[in-house]
């Protein structure tokens, strides 16, 4: 890995500690691994590696309601699989999350059976009226303590989507 | 055995446990039985993420007990909601498998490989150590207690008969159920769940 994203790593990391997430549930993305690693080895967190997505969805939404800050980490693709689930329980019930994903598709994204996502990620959140924001520079990761506050403010998902340039540390 | 004699005895053994109940027949059933609108979240539509729901608030408030129902149409969409539970061993969550064989919740479409399906198994396969499988009252009656009440992350299959006719739904809308349980968490729990007002 390079240093600049060791870096970034250490400031996602902070940056969901400031707002006192407390559990983390993760399925990996490559561009991720570290992120979950660190969030892993980290005594502030409980992480809890999930089986799919949703999954994820549940556990977090649930410590919602035991006071427990919670994040959602996933891939794009994995955020693509969980619309019912957000929809039926964080819409219906308006229960707060935290999702950070991967910009999977975008440019700068050298996988081609991801564009998909490129073609259809921002259009779907839009269509579900789902918020979320870009992170493109490093000095935009203050989005996720940000994204966090305005998922309680509007008791509804919000989505920090996160570059593969800041993600690996690429210039 | 019933689903309604097996949801009546639960409901005698119940006390001041959260409930948690997967769409369709549980939380109608349990609703039927109880009325219960405190302490008790019917998570509608929930497609199997009942139990996880569940883990994630017996994860936040050890102190409490928490009863998550999910249907075997549920379990059949997400088995590996057991890796997880197994991965968390959350002593204070008790996972019930209501087993019907059926997408009760759906005029009792029958599951997929209905017949075979052996969820004690499969949850024994994961790793999961305290799995208990009732198919009577009789069977329910006497193992409660070790399933139940012995601290520890269990896994509770309950065969069940198909009720054989609609019933009616908790008439609690979403953000209802959300103030309802997330305000008595706060108040018998001594959590804050939800922030003040900006």
């Amino acid at each position: 890995m390079l240093k600049s994203a060791t870096g970034i790593t250490a400031r996602i990391v902070e940056e969901a500690a400031k707002c006192q997430i407390k559990l983390v549930a993760s399925l990996p993305d490559t561009w991720i691994a570290d992120l979950i690693a660190a969030f892993d080895r980290d005594e502030r967190f409980r992480h809890v590696p999930v089986n799919r997505e949703e999954s994820a969805i549940g556990l977090c939404s649930g410590a919602f309601f035991s006071g427990t800050g919670a994040m959602a980490l996933m891939g794009a693709s994995g955020l693509m699989t969980c619309i019912y689930a957000l929809t039926k329980i964080n819409y219906t019930y308006q229960i707060p999350l935290l999702l950070l994903v991967t910009l999977r598709g975008a440019f700068g994204d050298r996988a081609r059976y991801h564009v998909s996502n490129g073609l259809y990620l921002q259009p779907l959140l839009d269509s579900i009226s789902l918020p979320y924001t870009i992170v493109d520079t490093p000095e935009k990761i203050g989005a996720v303590s940000a994204a966090y506050a305005h998922s309680r403010v509007i008791s509804r998902p919000v989505v920090v989507a996160v570059t593969r340039a800041v993600l690996l540390g690429e210039r | 055995m019933r689903f309604r004699e097996c949801f009546e005895y639960l409901a005698g053994r119940h006390s001041d446990e959260l409930v948690i109940l997967s769409a369709g027949s549980c939380s109608e059933m349990w609703w039927d039985v109880t009325h219960q609108t405190e302490g008790a979240f019917y998570l509608e539509a929930s497609m199997s993420l009942a139990s996880l729901f569940g883990a994630g608030i017996a994860y936040g408030v050890p102190q409490a007990s928490v009863w998550a129902f999910s249907g075997d149409g549920a379990f059949c969409m997400n088995p590996g909601m057991l890796m997880v539970e197994h991965e968390l061993s959350l002593p204070n969550l008790k996972h019930f498998l209501v087993s019907n064989r059926c997408y009760g919740s759906t005029y009792e479409v029958p599951l997929p490989n209905a017949a075979a399906n052996d969820y004690a198994a499969m949850a024994r396969a994961m790793g999961v150590e305290r799995v208990y499988h009732f198919d009577s009252l009789a069977a329910l009656e006497e193992g409660f207690e070790p399933a139940v009440r012995t601290p520890g992350h269990s896994f509770v299959v309950l065969e069940v008969e198909k009720v054989g006719r609609k019933l009616k739904e908790p008439p609690v809308e979403g953000p209802e159920m959300k103030y309802l349980f997330g305000r008595y968490v706060e108040r018998t729990l001594g959590v804050r769940v939800f922030d003040e007002s900006l």
